[in-house]
């Protein structure tokens, strides 16, 4: 054992000095390591998020004019807090597996010396690779995992601001009751969720409210993802026929479930999709018009012209060849913006002052790409002011139609479809 | 003594490789991660490469360690380590249960039912809220003693894992030289000319099986240790069996060191085209590992070893 | 029986005749050669490009997109066996599942580099779209991709039955020595049998595309699902691989309707590990 503290001693010490002779090399970049699913099933997902990050690093590197009249970091040359240190972006896939994540962060952290860390999307690979950040003491920032467990766990290095199932669970919930008050059937609820990690978390954690607040889920039906056919659930949904229908699922199952319903003819009256699979740009693009007037949630709403996320949202637009922000990209654009907005308090990119600095972040909702009413992180890590916007499908598509402070559409219902 | 030379220079490696790296966390940990990859192919190539049951679900062992160390500490608080020996007599139980049945079966129906079982059971796993469901569950977040093996350094884990590889290759070892091993070589070449010579096909083939699930288990629970936390996809996934086969074949199934070499080629392949390729999300890393297996595949279908083992190339069928 | 029940059966019937129609290439080639083929999966997904590509590059349908997609993954099919599948039937069992595994990830990822990662879908009048016969919803793409997995197994079956170049390919497959001696060639025959497994395979990617999401990881949800089918029929038996996919097909969307859908797979493993446990050579296969 002693050997081995000698050993920790030593890298940390090696760690430190470094973090001093950075500090004072001010043109020398400074490294953020970001982990996301690069291959495999979620890598749409990864690959999108990458691109946000991108953008993010361009806007602080090479400024943008319009975004500096109200973001005081997109003046362009760097990160002034640290000199004009411009921001290093350096990728890695963890495969989606919890292994490769944890091996990756690793790597990160020893052989690139980063400064801090992002990612890893999946929760299962967050709790992992957050892990091995803790056990280093180098700043972990989450933007997209809502497993509730992840800020449970007593850790100092380790913020997550994206908004957690409950928040979506509490949208819904009031949305619904708004219809109900205006009118609108929503005696029973059916609630259809993938069986993994998200679609679980997310239903249970729905279910729980809607009891709490005297919504009826008469149907709940759980399926594995990435079924080959998914007939049998349409037609389970059909005979039953509920008045509100509630999606939490991928992308793969999103495209069945959409052709399926058109194929046997169905649909009810109000239709609800937990953000993912159906947010996803490519199920947007082809499938739009077939899920005319779906209700959704998300952390983006492009907002007025010349807000944040709509200056946002063009650079994105560019970048991608003509896809728009959606929730998944927008979170983690969100998290590096808060991760390099507290790299510039810091003053240096020692893990401690950067934690100082994640801890003491007070951004406000003019400042956010992300539909949150700003960030601001608890005891326990938690951005305390995420939200979520409910949105609807319009030609092609997602408008914001609630909260009301946020709306720019009103909610056009029942439900059209094709 | 010329020829202890190799070995023994090779043994001193194998002791002396934290040190030689010592101030290079990734290559401590690829250390380790080459060996418990090692110990689960192993296992695996009791029954897949000695027997020649070609099982492609030996992920439900693994599952079934790794669970078993989590469980341990998630409804017990113990350190996950303590649920290893429970996964491995569970496993011997479940390998009993699985093969049975299965055993009968010949050349592929074997592979297919073991395909079968195992995503059966990922698929019910993920269903238990004993086992965390679909999230999975984690181990210790920070660790309590030292017990709970959550140490920065992969040091440990390496001699932990060079420890129990050492002891399966020995009991392999072993296995190879006596009884069992001349009637599980005597199964492979002709199940029915075995049967002839009065060798119970059907209970060294369970014996093996149960053997190779019990170590599996242990490769499941020690990897628990290292990551601290399992789902059913990385416990039960179908990659997990696949893989176990992989490097076996790779390096030469049916030999004592085949699954060692198979994992010092794929698993630093693998870590170090991640490395390299991963972060730019155009999916290079897996071409580049594709492309390597099959060209080994291509040019030497019996493994790696049997460029060095020509005895090897005898047990073509 | 109700009229969602008889609605369940039908879409079950229709699902099993399309894994019928995606297992029937893997069933010629383990049935002839005696090697599994890891890659299968992922020789459906390319297939399933194809269509996808015939559809976003020219604008054509399924008439088209089929027989491109069969002359390209039975091109595939030819050339993995004289590059690859030759040499490693020299090896061990172990070799194939190694060698086309390798293969698998090798096609996966080619197919991420070159396509994305992100998910496409072919319009949905594609095949013209669904309609209603006495009650029952059909939509057209599964009808035809239903129909033609029938005829497709059909007419493999037939060739390999009825025809000179058939019993040539099932000398073979018996005994390829004995068949040599007799003036066949072995290699040959082995290389047709992966045109006929790869075109047949081209078909079926190119028809699930219709109503399928296709990405580079479809192949992954297929493959297993192929496996099952394939020995649930018995390996080599074309007709057998159809009944398996039929009687799959249907228990599959029985359970889902029935018992729930996240069980459907255990049910249907369940019942494979039975067939296997009266039958050990599966549905039809030889003993």
């Amino acid at each position: 054992m002693t050997t081995q503290t000698r050993r920790t001693l030593a890298a940390g010490a090696a760690l430190l000095t470094l973090g001093i002779a950075g500090g004072a090399l001010a043109q020398a970049p400074v490294k953020i390591g970001v982990i996301y699913p690069l291959s495999g099933n979620s890598a749409t997902a990864g690959n999108y998020s990458k691109m946000a990050l991108e953008v993010g690093a361009e806007v602080i590197n090479n400024g943008d004019a319009d975004l500096a009249k109200i973001m005081p970091l997109a003046k362009g040359g760097g990160l002034p807090g640290l000199k004009g240190a411009k921001i290093q972006l350096v990728f890695a896939d963890n495969q989606g597996t919890p292994a490769a994540g944890q091996n990756q962060a690793l790597r990160l952290i020893s052989e690139e010396k980063v400064a801090a860390l992002i990612g890893a999307y999946q929760s299962g690979i967050t709790l992992t690779a957050s892990a091995i950040a803790e056990r280093h003491g180098i700043p972990f920032v989450n933007g997209e995992s809502v497993a509730a467990n992840l800020t449970e766990r007593g850790f100092k290095w380790f913020f997550r601001t994206t908004p957690v199932a409950l928040d979506f669970a509490r949208a819904y919930s009031s949305f619904l009751k708004e219809q109900k008050a205006a009118g609108r059937k929503t005696d029973t609820i059916a609630l259809v969720h993938e069986n993994t990690e998200y679609g679980n978390s997310v239903a249970s954690v729905i279910a729980d409210q809607f009891a709490k607040d005297g919504l009826n889920i008469s149907q709940k039906i759980a399926y594995s993802a990435n079924s080959s056919d998914v007939q049998p659930q349409v037609l389970q949904l059909k005979e039953k026929n509920p008045d509100v229908l509630i999606f939490i699922s991928y992308t793969s199952d999103a495209i069945l479930y959409t052709k399926t319903m058109k194929e046997l003819n169905w649909k009810p009256g109000i239709m609800i999709a937990d953000n993912a699979g159906f947010n996803d740009p490519a199920f947007v693009k082809s499938l739009a018009s077939q899920v005319e007037g779906l209700v959704n949630r998300s952390a983006f709403s492009a907002g007025k012209p010349g807000s944040v996320p709509d200056l946002f949202n063009a650079l994105y637009k560019k970048k991608t060849g003509g896809d728009d922000l959606d929730d998944v990209s927008v979170r983690g654009l969100q998290a590096f913006l808060v991760l390099a907005d507290a790299l510039n308090r810091a003053g240096g990119t020692e893990p401690a002052k950067i934690q100082a600095a994640l801890k003491a972040t007070d951004l406000k909702a003019d400042q956010m790409v992300a539909g949150y009413d700003g960030v601001k992180f608890d005891d326990k890590g938690q951005n305390v002011l995420a939200a979520s916007v409910v949105t609807q499908m319009r030609a092609g598509k997602y408008v914001t139609i609630a909260p009301k402070a946020r709306a720019t559409h009103e909610a056009i219902l029942p439900y059209k479809g094709w | 003594m010329k020829r202890y030379l190799l070995p023994g220079v090779l043994v001193v490696l194998a002791l002396a490789y934290p040190l030689l790296v010592g101030d290079l966390p990734v290559y401590g940990r690829l250390g380790a991660l080459v060996l418990l990859a090692a110990i689960g192919a192993s296992a695996w190539n009791i029954v897949g490469g000695y027997a020649g049951q070609v099982s492609v679900g030996h992920a439900v062992f693994f599952g079934f360690g790794a669970y078993a160390s989590v469980v341990v500490y998630t409804h017990l608080g113990w350190p996950p380590i303590t649920g290893a020996p429970i996964g491995m007599v569970l496993s011997v139980a479940l390998a009993a249960a699985i093969g049975v049945p299965t055993l009968r079966l010949s050349g592929h129906y074997f592979s297919m039912a073991t395909i079968a079982v195992g995503e059966l059971v990922r698929v019910l796993s993920s269903t238990s809220d004993f086992l965390g469901g679909a999230q999975g569950l984690g181990g210790p977040a920070m660790p309590r003693t030292v017990f709970d093996l959550s140490f920065i350094s992969a040091t440990p884990f390496y001699y932990i894992f060079l420890g129990v590889l050492t002891f399966l290759l020995g009991l392999t070892w072993m296995i190879e030289r006596g009884r069992m091993g001349f009637y599980l070589r005597a199964i492979k070449d002709s199940e029915r000319a075995a049967r002839s010579l009065g060798v119970s096909a059907g209970r060294y083939k369970l014996y093996a099986y149960m053997l190779s699930g019990a170590f599996s288990a242990l490769a499941g629970s020690l990897y628990l240790c290292m990551f601290g936390f399992v789902d059913p996809e990385s416990g039960f996934g179908i990659l997990i069996s696949v893989k176990m086969v992989v490097m076996a074949a790779l390096g030469g199934a049916g030999l004592l060191f085949g699954p060692l070499v198979g994992a010092l080629i794929l698993v630093p392949l693998e870590e170090f085209s991640n490395s390299l390729f991963g972060g730019q999300g155009a999916g290079f890393t897996f071409m580049i590992y594709g492309a390597i297996i099959v060209i080994i595949a291509r040019f030497l279908p019996s493994g790696l070893l049997s460029l060095f083992n020509r005895r090897s190339t005898r047990h073509v069928d | 029986m109700s009229s969602t029940l008889v609605q369940v059966i039908v879409s079950g019937l229709l699902l099993g005749a399309v894994y019928a129609l995606f297992s029937s290439g893997l069933t010629l080639i383990w049935g002839m050669m005696n090697v599994v083929n890891f890659a299968h999966g992922d020789f459906v997904m390319l297939g399933m490009y194809s269509a996808v590509m015939v559809w976003t590059a020219l604008g054509g349908g399924p008439f088209a997109a089929v027989p491109i997609a069969a002359m390209m993954i039975g091109t595939l099919g030819v050339a993995s066996y004289f590059l690859l599948v030759r040499h490693i039937m020299k090896g061990p069992m172990l070799a194939q599942i190694l060698g086309t595994f390798g293969l698998a990830l090798f096609l996966r990822y080619a197919a991420f580099w070159y396509f994305g990662a992100n998910f496409k879908t072919l319009p949905d009048t594609i095949v013209g779209g669904s309609f209603e016969l006495m009650g029952i919803r059909f939509e057209g793409s599964r009808v035809l991709a239903g129909v033609m997995g029938l005829a497709v197994t059909l007419a493999l079956h037939l060739i390999l039955t009825r025809t000179a170049v058939g019993s040539r390919m099932l000398a073979v497959s018996e005994d390829a020595t004995a068949a040599q001696l007799m003036g066949i060639r072995p290699q040959r025959m082995q290389a047709l049998a992966w045109c006929m497994a790869g075109a047949a395979t081209g078909i079926a990617g190119a028809l699930i595309a219709n109503f399928f999401y296709t990405s580079p990881t479809v192949g992954e949800t297929l493959a297993i699902l192929a496996f099952v089918t394939v020995s649930f029929g018995g390996f080599g038996s074309v007709l057998g691989a159809l009944v398996a996919g039929l009687i799959i097909g249907v228990v599959e969307s029985l359970s889902a309707y029935l018992v729930g859908p996240v069980y459907k797979d255990v049910i249907v493993y369940i019942l494979f590990v039975l067939v296997l446990w009266f039958r050990p050579q599966g549905l039809m296969g030889k003993a």
